[in-house]
Parts: C-alpha cells; structure tokens; sequence
C-alpha cells in the first residue's frame, strides 16, 4: 500500500475512535452542576456531564476538562 | 492507534475520510442563542424553519407533478411559484450571511434537523 | 485525588487477581490502573487529579487505547471518555445504584464485540449508471416533457422532479441494502443498529454486534455487498468494544 492510503485509514480508524468514545459508552451524570450560561439549549433536556458539543469545542481549544464545574 | 481497525474499503479513502469528518465535526449547526448574537441567532432560527416548510412543500408538490394529476398550466403556475419561493430564500440567506449549512440545527442525540 | 473511569466489567475473579490482570495495562499518562468492586462487577479507575487532565484529541485517543487493553482481557461496557468521579465510595455508590443495568448490559455484550458499517454514494454515479440503463426505470428524464420545453418554470420543475425522483429512488435503495444485509446477518445471530441518510453521501451507518469469531464471516459479507453494488462504497471497521450498544441511563 502507498503511504499516503496507510495515513487515511489511519485517520478513519482515528475519526472512528474519536466518534465513539467521545459520543457513545456510559454518560456519567454525577453531583456535577454545569454552568448555565454556556450550555446549548438543546442540550438541556439531556443530563450530560459532558455533552459530545462541548468535548469538541474543548477539544479545539485544548481547556481543561473540568473546568466548567467550579463547585468541585 | 497502533491499530488500523479499517477491515474493508474499496473506495478513494480522500473522499471518504473528508466525508467521515464533517460528519463528526458537524458542530457549525449548533444553534446557539446569545445576548450578543440575538440577532443572527434568531434569524437563522426562523429561517431553518422557513427552510424546512419550504423543503416539505416542494417535496409534497414534486409528489403531486410525478402522480401526474396536474394539468399543464397548473405545473407552470407551480413551477412559477417554487422558484420564486427559492430565490426568495436565497436573498434572505444573503442577506443574513448565513449558508445552507447554517440551516441546520443539531439536535445532539437526535441528529440534525434536515 | 478523583477518579478517571474507564470502563465497567464483569468479572468473578477476586479483587486481587483483577488487580494483577490490570497491572499491565497503564491508564492515561502511565496511571496505575485497578479496580472498584461491587459483587460480580468492577469499575476499572486510576486516580487523577481533574484540573490537570486536558480535554484533547491525544488524551481522548489515549482513554480509547486503554479501554481497548482492558477488553482484550475483560468483557466490559465502556464509559465516555471525560468519566470521572470524586471518590472510590462515590463509584461504588453508582455501581451500586446500578447495578442491574449494568449486569445485564455486560451479559448481552458477553464475548461479543461491535463492528461499524458505513455505506457512502456517489450520487453522480450511480445517475450515469441509470442514465445508460436504456429502460430508465426510475425515470430521471421527466414524463412530463412536451412541446413547452422553452418555459422556464416548466424546466425548473423538471429539474426538481428529476432531484424528487433521484431522492426516492436513492430511499428505496437504501431500504433494499438495509434489508439485504439484516437478512445476512441473522446467519451470524447479530445485533444491529441502523441510521439512514446521516448525510447526503453517507446513506447508512451500521453498528453490529457479533460474536468475535465470527468476523471473517462479516468480511465476506460485505465484500460480496460491495461486488453486488459497485457504484456504493462499503465501510467496515472493527473489533471494538461494545460502544454502540450500552443502554445505561446512570442515575
């Protein structure tokens, strides 16, 4: 196989990896309260501790993982 | 990853994997509503729903044209008013800035709207 | 010190032989891994301290390795990644208050690992391809088509129709497909999920739990759809863990 396939199946295995364990398996609800002002309002009905919307953008912005929840 | 899990695939892997990632990074839908975008905010949410009855109408109407129960003159009346609908839309969308893809609004676990 | 959690398995070997099983595999930045244990079931945690564990792509791919580790020993429902909680008693307290969910989350996901299917469209191929179809079943060249042809809104609504029609047919075909491969896959006792039309391109999404030997059987399977649809391109990743198949509200 050329490099550059080997790269790309790489980059689905990765994009793959990323879908599922950022969407799916357990949520975890917990004594956490999350910030009000910066969740989606679509989100709301849904007790996430974190939703996959706000993993993105934190993946983006590489923030801390908690540090929404200032009551811990 | 070590791990290549890709078992089988038959196609051009570029396309595919720009196809894998605007469906994991699809967050440009988000419709999120500030005191600093009220705005745009609201605009793109009436317009999705604009959107979305305009959508249903043409697909009803394309429906009623492939049944075959319309006479000509109606088809051209309808043809009239589909397009005029859909430049209508188009001015709007300029005029807000906004794109197809903003019309769109993802329901987390439910998908997206359109 | 908080707790990162990974995972949740079944298990009826002792705290300690789970424990040793765990000590060769490292959690996130070489964290020793052990487990939590409430009866027949375990949560597999490493002490971190929250403020420090950053929300990025490496540390998300990271947590993905770990839980992958775990399952090359244990059966186990993975937990998202970002799963943390306080304490030990805390995490026994939500194994506890859930405990038989999780039982019988473990017991259907027993052996058993989830591979995803993913069919994209060209849609400008197959259009070629039922273009030099001579009987034009589906009729992408509109019946409507008379003598007025110069009219602009008569030709507007044909292009929709011609879009209306491609749509319907595209439907159907993802129907078909849909019901082709469950029908295949009862031979194989899965136990699939379907979405269809996630996107425009990416006309089904499949998530299908097996047997893990039964793989070679899934392979075959698909390769025969992909000879049987060439103008479709079939996906097929996997073994992973049971991802897609947790049905766990926590309360």
């Amino acid at each position: 196989m050329p490099n550059n396939v080997i790269d790309q199946s790489k980059d689905i295995t990765i994009l793959e990896v990323l879908d599922r364990v950022l969407n799916k398996g357990v949520i975890l609800t917990g004594d956490i309260v999350i910030s009000v002002a910066d969740i989606d309002l679509v989100y709301l009905g849904v007790k996430l501790m974190l939703s996959s919307v706000e993993t993105m953008e934190k993946l983006k912005s590489g923030q801390s993982l908690t540090e929404n929840y200032p009551n811990n | 990853m070590n791990d290549n899990k890709l078992l089988f695939n038959n196609a051009a892997l570029e396309e595919l994997s720009l196809n894998i990632g605007k469906l994991l990074n699809d967050d440009g839908s988000k419709l999120k509503l500030t005191p600093e975008n009220a705005d745009s905010g609201l605009a793109k949410l009436v317009l999705t729903l604009v959107e979305l009855i305009r959508k249903l109408v043409e697909k009803q109407a394309m429906r009623r044209v492939d049944g075959g129960s319309l006479s000509d003159d109606e088809i051209e009346r309808l043809g009239e008013t589909l397009m005029k609908l859909e430049m209508k839309m188009e001015e709007l969308k300029k005029y807000f800035n906004l794109t197809d893809r903003d019309l769109n609004i993802n329901l987390g676990p439910l998908g997206n709207l359109m | 010190m908080e707790k990162m959690i990974y995972a949740t398995l079944s298990s009826n070997k002792n705290i300690d032989e789970i424990n040793g099983l765990l000590s060769s595999i490292k959690g996130i930045s070489g964290a020793d891994l052990y487990s939590v244990k409430l009866d027949e079931i375990s949560a597999v945690v490493c002490d971190i301290n929250k403020i420090e564990v950053v929300a990025d792509k490496e540390n998300a791919i990271e947590y993905a390795e770990v839980i992958e580790n775990i399952w090359n020993q244990f059966t186990l429902i993975p937990m998202r990644f970002g799963s943390i909680l306080d304490s030990k008693d805390a995490i026994s307290n939500m194994l506890s208050k859930n405990y038989s969910e999780f039982k019988d989350n473990l017991l259907k996901v027993e052996n058993k690992c989830e591979f995803g299917l993913k069919v994209f469209c060209d849609s400008e191929k197959i259009i070629a391809e039922l273009k030099e179809n001579s009987n034009n079943e589906i009729g992408l060249t509109p019946s409507i088509e008379n003598e007025n042809t110069n009219s602009v809104f008569r030709n507007y609504i044909d292009k929709k129709l011609k879009e209306h029609r491609f749509e319907e047919f595209l439907l159907s075909l993802v129907d078909t497909v849909i019901n082709e491969i469950t029908k295949q896959l009862e031979n194989l006792n899965a136990i699939n999920k379907f979405k269809k039309m996630s996107s425009a391109t990416n006309i089904v999404d499949a998530y299908i739990l097996i047997e893990k030997e039964n793989k070679n059987e899934l392979l075959k399977m698909v390769k025969h759809f992909q000879n049987q649809y060439p103008s479709l391109n079939f996906i097929l990743t996997g073994p992973w863990p049971p991802y897609n198949f947790v049905e766990i509200n926590i309360k």
